[in-house]
């Protein structure tokens, strides 16, 4: 049980479209991968919950535009308490100019309008060398 | 509606049609499409492949009626569009509110118009005023003027509606738990230019039931309802013009809910919501004719247009048979369509203006009473002046070349589309038992059952389009290699930021600072006084009057907000 990749899953609680994230977080679990899922009007938030939940991947939705101040203030957060190894994703959507910065940024993928949850799934997967069901 | 003589051909040739038809699909063996041996609606109801007069041989006439008359299942009024169109009723709302102005005289120039030649204003506000935050908050940073306007006290209103004439416009405030700050805001900026709230016209939205099933955070649910009869009880005694309430269906489709759920979540939600206003003292004739409705149009080209058709029906049935609605006033559902956004796809984006136009047709034969239609470019970013003038232009097409103006309720009679309207009527009525027998609907949004209702409606949906069964053109099938966002995209200038900021600080700075903790502390006594009480005590406890109050004493939406969360409970919807 506690090899299983832990993703937290974290959507701006001013951005309603959670349509997209909700059924990524049901995919996954379905999948095999514990997903926890939350609102959160600031980052550190996310960096709190990352800590708690002791996950190995982050992912923002963000489909109503703000999300560049909120990588900024993560990256800067994770990097803060020592979590630079978390794999960061995002999805929504994020101009392209947007996503070319936060891939320097260290964000490994983005997943846009039209992606399959599956996509998302296997590039976890596949970052941790396994089963999604594990990190093994 | 038939005599025995037709009924009796009617299935004979049904017979003969049906043994046919099943030849045609044996030949086709395996190559035949699912949906020709069991087609079904989007909503997953089943249909025939045919349809004839003994398939609606169980219907009343009564219940189809004329429009104009009871149960309404073809039109509120006799005349359709003959005398008048629709509304045009784009949704506007960008940076700064002269940013905003700017976007709304352009389309009114470009021939924007609503009722009796008056422009109906659409203007949604941007994501920290739904927040209830200030431009000043950490949480603001790259939200400010994003997906809305940057409106968050009465000079906001100053800079947006300068110089023009309230008492002859309609303007739709599409606040979300912000309703009462934004209206209050509104009515002060009204009193110093000498509008009396009783002569403005528009819709507050009092969507506090929309966090059943979107994502933002919001007020407890309980408190939800109680917030939504103030704003009520209000208007009702103060602003005879202004439209109180507007049921979000279009959210519970863009949500992943389907027509069903549309129907009857909204249905649903208006018996629990007359529940609490009877509780109130208040009745059904005095509320409900400014209640209003926003409805989807999506793929689903006739199961669409007979939802609006039976919403009209059990809307009236309902409020007539279990609150005493008697004016026809009280049992019209007055729509403002919004054609589907969850349907457009960032690919091929073009190609969502053909999307677009099929669901604005669709409205038009169902009798809708204003219409927004997305822009092509939605799916991608806030629209560009040319492609929110291609929207207006989709509605202005179907009014002024197609004549389908020229007949009220022109689908009428069609054994699928009178079959289909009573299918959809008796699926939503069994979706409202089901609620009912719950508790209604503030109890199904508090367990968390309607978002599980939407959220697997979601989740189908997306299934049959990554199994192909389900396929969208540009998405699964059809398509093309395309540099990713090869249409121009809008930005919302990159100075409104600061502007708004300084705006807000400026504000607090130069206001009344005495006048200003006073209303504020009495908008905080009405707050919690509300709070603790329950509907049968409720007297209204001067909400709405020190909102306003606060409002002419420069309060701003975060800070008003900011008393209502203490009182009114505030979280993410799914930890209700």
């Amino acid at each position: 049980m506690t090899d299983r990749i832990r993703v937290l899953l974290a959507k701006p609680t001013q951005d309603c479209h959670d349509r997209g994230v909700r059924y990524v977080a049901r995919k996954m679990r379905d999948a095999g991968l514990e997903v926890i899922f939350t609102n959160f009007l600031l980052a550190s938030e996310i960096v709190d919950t990352a800590i708690e939940e002791d996950v190995q991947v982050v992912g923002i939705s963000s489909s109503s535009g703000g999300h560049m101040p909120v990588f900024e203030d993560l990256i800067a957060g994770l990097k803060a308490n020592g979590l630079e190894d978390v794999l960061l994703i995002g999805g929504g959507v994020i101009p392209k100019e947007d996503q070319e910065s936060l891939k320097k940024w260290g964000v490994k993928a983005i997943f846009g309008p039209g992606a399959t949850a599956e996509a998302a799934i296997e590039m976890i997967e596949t970052h941790f060398g396994g089963s999604p069901g594990s990190t093994a | 509606m038939f005599d025995d003589k037709t009924l009796a051909k009617s299935k004979e040739l049904a017979g003969i049609r049906e043994a046919a038809y099943d030849k045609m699909l044996e030949r086709f063996g395996n190559r035949a499409p699912a949906g020709a041996r069991h087609p079904e609606t989007q909503s997953g109801l089943p249909l025939k492949s045919c349809y004839f007069p003994h398939d609606i041989e169980h219907i009343d006439f009564e219940q189809l009626g004329a429009p104009g008359s009871y149960p309404f299942t073809r039109g509120n009024l006799a005349a359709q569009y003959q005398l008048m169109s629709w509304a045009n009723q784009p949704v506007i709302g960008f940076g700064l509110p002269e940013h905003t102005r700017a976007r709304m005289d352009l389309l009114a120039e470009r021939g924007m118009i609503g009722y009796f030649g008056q422009r109906f204003y659409n203007l949604v506000y941007d994501l920290v005023s739904h927040e209830g935050l200030d431009p000043d908050h950490k949480a603001a940073r790259g939200r400010i003027g994003q997906c809305g306007m940057a409106v968050y006290s009465k000079s906001d209103m100053a800079r947006l509606f300068d110089g023009m004439d309230l008492t002859k416009m309609n303007v739709v405030h599409i606040s979300y738990y912000q309703v009462i700050p934004a209206l209050a805001q509104y009515i002060a900026y009204a009193e110093d230019q000498g509008v009396a709230p009783a002569d403005l016209r528009g819709n507050s939205m009092n969507w506090y039931h929309q966090s059943a099933y979107t994502g933002m955070s919001s007020f407890n649910p309980d408190q939800g309802l109680k917030l939504a009869v103030s704003l009520i009880r209000y208007c009702a005694e103060h602003m005879p013009r202004w439209n109180t309430t507007n049921f979000f269906g279009y959210g519970v489709e863009e949500a992943g809910g389907n027509a069903i759920h549309e129907n009857g979540l909204m249905l649903a939600f208006g018996i629990d919501l007359m529940r609490g206003c009877t509780a109130a003292g208040l009745t059904a004739d005095q509320v409900l004719p400014r209640f209003g409705f926003q409805i989807a149009q999506a793929n689903d080209f006739f199961e669409e247009v007979c939802k609006i058709r039976a919403l009209r029906r059990i809307w009236a049935t309902t409020m007539k048979e279990q609150f005493g609605a008697t004016d026809d006033r009280a049992m019209h559902v007055r729509i403002h369509t919004h054609t589907s956004g969850a349907c457009l796809t960032a690919q091929q984006p073009l190609v969502n203006l053909i999307r677009t136009t099929l669901h604005a047709f669709g409205a038009a034969l169902s009798g809708t009473q204003s219409m927004e239609v997305s822009a092509y470019d939605e799916a991608l970013a806030i629209p560009t002046e040319d492609s929110a003038t291609l929207a207006l232009r989709v509605q202005q097409v179907i009014q002024e070349e197609t004549n389908v103006t020229a007949v009220s309720d022109p689908l009428a009679g069609s054994y699928y589309v009178e079959a289909l309207t009573d299918q959809m009527a008796t699926s939503a009525l069994e979706l409202v038992e089901q609620i009912e027998a719950q508790g209604g609907y503030v109890a199904a949004q508090q367990s968390g059952w309607i978002r599980r209702q939407v959220e697997n409606s979601a989740s189908r949906w997306r299934d049959m389009i990554d199994d192909g069964q389900k396929r969208i053109v540009g998405m699964n099938c059809h398509i093309v290699e395309e540099d990713e966002q090869s249409e121009p995209t809008f930005k919302v200038d990159e100075e409104v930021e600061r502007i708004a900021i300084e705006r807000i600080v400026e504000l607090r700075e130069k206001r009344d600072a005495k006048r200003y903790e006073k209303a504020i502390a009495a908008f905080a006594d009405s707050t919690q006084a509300l709070a603790k009480t329950n509907l049968a005590d409720f007297n209204g406890h001067g909400l709405m009057e020190t909102a306003i109050e606060a409002a002419r004493a420069d309060a701003t939406t975060g800070e008003m907000m900011g008393v209502m969360k203490t009182a009114f409970g505030w979280a993410a919807p799914h930890e209700y």
